[in-house]
């Protein structure tokens, strides 16, 4: 996995000459903190994906076993999966409410990360690092919080819901396209509208095409954020409105199954597929801001 | 005109944030009523009955033992990738550090999901060790405290490494040479230069990690059994099946204010280091 052999020194052979043997000795030695890292490092990285690589391989089961190396190949729980009225529901609900919640998300998103910009730089500060707000506070406080408020208006589910996505999504997408912002150079806004350009039309016409990738990287973001969102829909998912990770949680705390593991299989696929997207287009480290 | 830019936001923070959360915590000083869900009575009650009944303070204790011990080992699991991602001249990097981000996005559930059945009576880690012959029989690792702990470094560890490697890529290579020059070996060197100025990193991705450790429903719920009830559990207990909301609140107030020691904590240990150095 890493590439370990290209660090070892050329020569580690003993050779007959003493001086000879200790040098190449001495030459190992300051090679084995390098080695013990990569060796550590392996280690985690098995750690991180072993879970995941383990799922994947269990859905591929053809018995009910939960064993690992499964006993054989089929299809049969992706068949199960798609004849699950609860499950195939609960995935188009999780889909649509993703959609709609990141598009709002990065509606929002690209208004705040841009009057911060434009502000005066502590003004700007300050809005960008309220916008983060929601991810200081433990979503579970945040869904309770609106559940309580439903008690004195009342929102259909699905605008409650709605809301709550939309609210832990907005601080990646501010962080998100604020990044991308940064890398456009303001002259040119001035400079359209020095040419008669209005605020507007300079934004429209010359920011939002420079910052379109970095703006589809936070939508396509926030979208994994929602779908992948346990704690908000916990006290705000009603019937009609349960998302995936609520009926596969309220599924596994009883029974389990490999069909579990066929679901969340597609979900990972499609996750890996839209991460390599964003890798594409802006890179994922803009996105986390490291 | 920017001002109303920031109008969608601050309508959105105020209506679904600010003000249901303030008002939620709110009524931890409210008397609890069985039918209108809380009396406006000013009252300490719940606060007292966290502190006072051992079944509440055992809660809090284990949260933070969890929460704690997940922190310290997401740091030192965490600390060699970051160091290699942010340092090492492996050509792996753009693969490596997507690997360490994807799993990040497949959300808790399916994180924890996965660990359910590595850790299963038939998974992985018992299949592996029966092989070997070191056990006779399966272990029981689900609905263990360790399962919870080992589960919640997983799913936290990206939270960990982010902000490690931005306070790693910022210093200034030319330090750790420096050191070399000086004479000072490869890990003197890193325990001395390297590591002391990564503590931003470190503080970040532990107020992270602690945070949402110590909020955390799903994964004990899931991997710890009757083993393990942690505040957010306790929390939505009371909500969904107890209806008792004051002390829900109280118990969500609890959990702010482990964060907010945490901060403080952190902060400290900052100041003090900063004039020690």
């Amino acid at each position: 996995m890493l590439s370990v052999e290209a660090d070892l020194p050329a020569t580690v052979t003993l050779a007959a000459h003493p001086s000879q043997s200790v040098r190449a000795g001495r030459r190992l030695s300051r090679h084995v903190p390098g080695l013990l890292l990569r060796l550590v490092v392996a280690l985690v990285y098995l750690f991180l994906l072993g879970p995941i690589v383990v799922i994947v391989a269990t859905s591929f089961s053809p018995t009910h076993s939960m064993a690992f190396p499964p006993p054989g190949f089929s299809f049969r729980w992706y068949g199960a999966f798609l004849h699950s009225d609860s499950f195939t529901a609960a995935f188009q609900f999780s889909l649509e409410l993703g959609l709609c919640a990141s598009l709002i998300a990065t509606l929002i998103g690209f208004l705040t990360a841009y009057a911060a910009r434009r502000l005066m730089t502590r003004s700007g500060g300050v809005v960008q690092s309220l916008a983060m707000l929601p991810l200081l506070i433990p979503h579970l406080l945040i869904s309770i919080s609106i559940l309580l408020a439903l008690n004195f208006v009342p929102l259909p589910d699905f605008a409650s819901l709605l809301a709550g996505h939309v609210l832990i999504c907005t601080p990646f997408t501010v962080a998100g396209i604020t990044a991308s912002l940064d890398g456009v150079d303001a002259q040119l806004e001035t400079a359209a509208m020095t040419l008669g350009a209005s605020r507007l039309r300079a934004m429209l016409e010359v920011v939002v095409p420079l910052v379109a990738p970095g703006v589809l990287s936070a939508f396509l973001f926030a979208f994994v954020v929602s779908f992948g969102d346990v704690y908000i829909a916990l006290f705000l998912a009603g019937p009609g409105t349960t998302t995936l990770p609520i009926e596969i949680f309220s599924y596994v705390q009883w029974q389990s199954s490999p069909v579990i593991a066929a679901i969340t299989t597609v979900q990972i696929a499609m996750i890996v597929v839209l991460g390599l997207v964003i890798e594409r287009l802006v890179g994922l480290r803009r996105i986390m801001r490291v | 005109m920017l001002l109303a830019f920031i109008t969608p936001a601050s309508v959105l923070y105020a209506l679904f944030l600010i003000a249901p959360v303030t008002f939620f915590l709110a009524m931890g000083v409210m008397r609890y009523d069985a039918i209108q869900l809380y009396q406006p009575v000013p009252t300490l009650a719940n606060f007292a009955r966290i502190i006072l009944d051992s079944y509440y303070r055992d809660v809090v204790v284990l949260t933070l033992k969890i929460a704690a011990l997940t922190t310290v080992l997401t740091l030192l699991v965490g600390y060699p990738v970051a160091y290699l991602l942010a340092r090492g001249r492996t050509a792996w990097r753009g693969i490596l550090m997507f690997l360490v981000i994807a799993p990040l996005m497949t959300g808790e559930i399916v994180r924890t999901y996965g660990w359910i059945v590595v850790l299963g009576s038939e998974g992985l880690v018992n299949r592996c060790l029966l092989a070997l012959g070191v056990i006779a029989h399966p272990l029981q690792l689900l609905n263990t405290q360790t399962a919870v702990v080992v589960a919640l470094v997983h799913i936290l560890l990206p939270f960990m490494i982010f902000p490690l490697i931005s306070s790693l890529a910022s210093q200034d290579p030319d330090l750790v040479r420096a050191a070399d020059t000086l004479g000072a070996g490869r890990i003197r060197s890193f325990f001395e230069v390297t590591l002391p100025l990564s503590r931003t990193g470190m503080m970040m991705g532990s107020l992270l990690v602690f945070t949402l450790s110590a909020g955390a429903v799903v994964t004990p719920a899931l991997l710890g059994g009757k083993d393990v009830t942690m505040l957010g559990q306790t929390i939505y207990d009371l909500v969904l099946h107890t209806l008792n909301w004051p002390l829900a609140s109280a118990c969500a107030t609890i959990l702010l204010a482990l964060q907010l020691g945490f901060i403080s904590l952190q902060l400290r240990a900052n100041r003090r280091a900063l004039r020690r150095g």
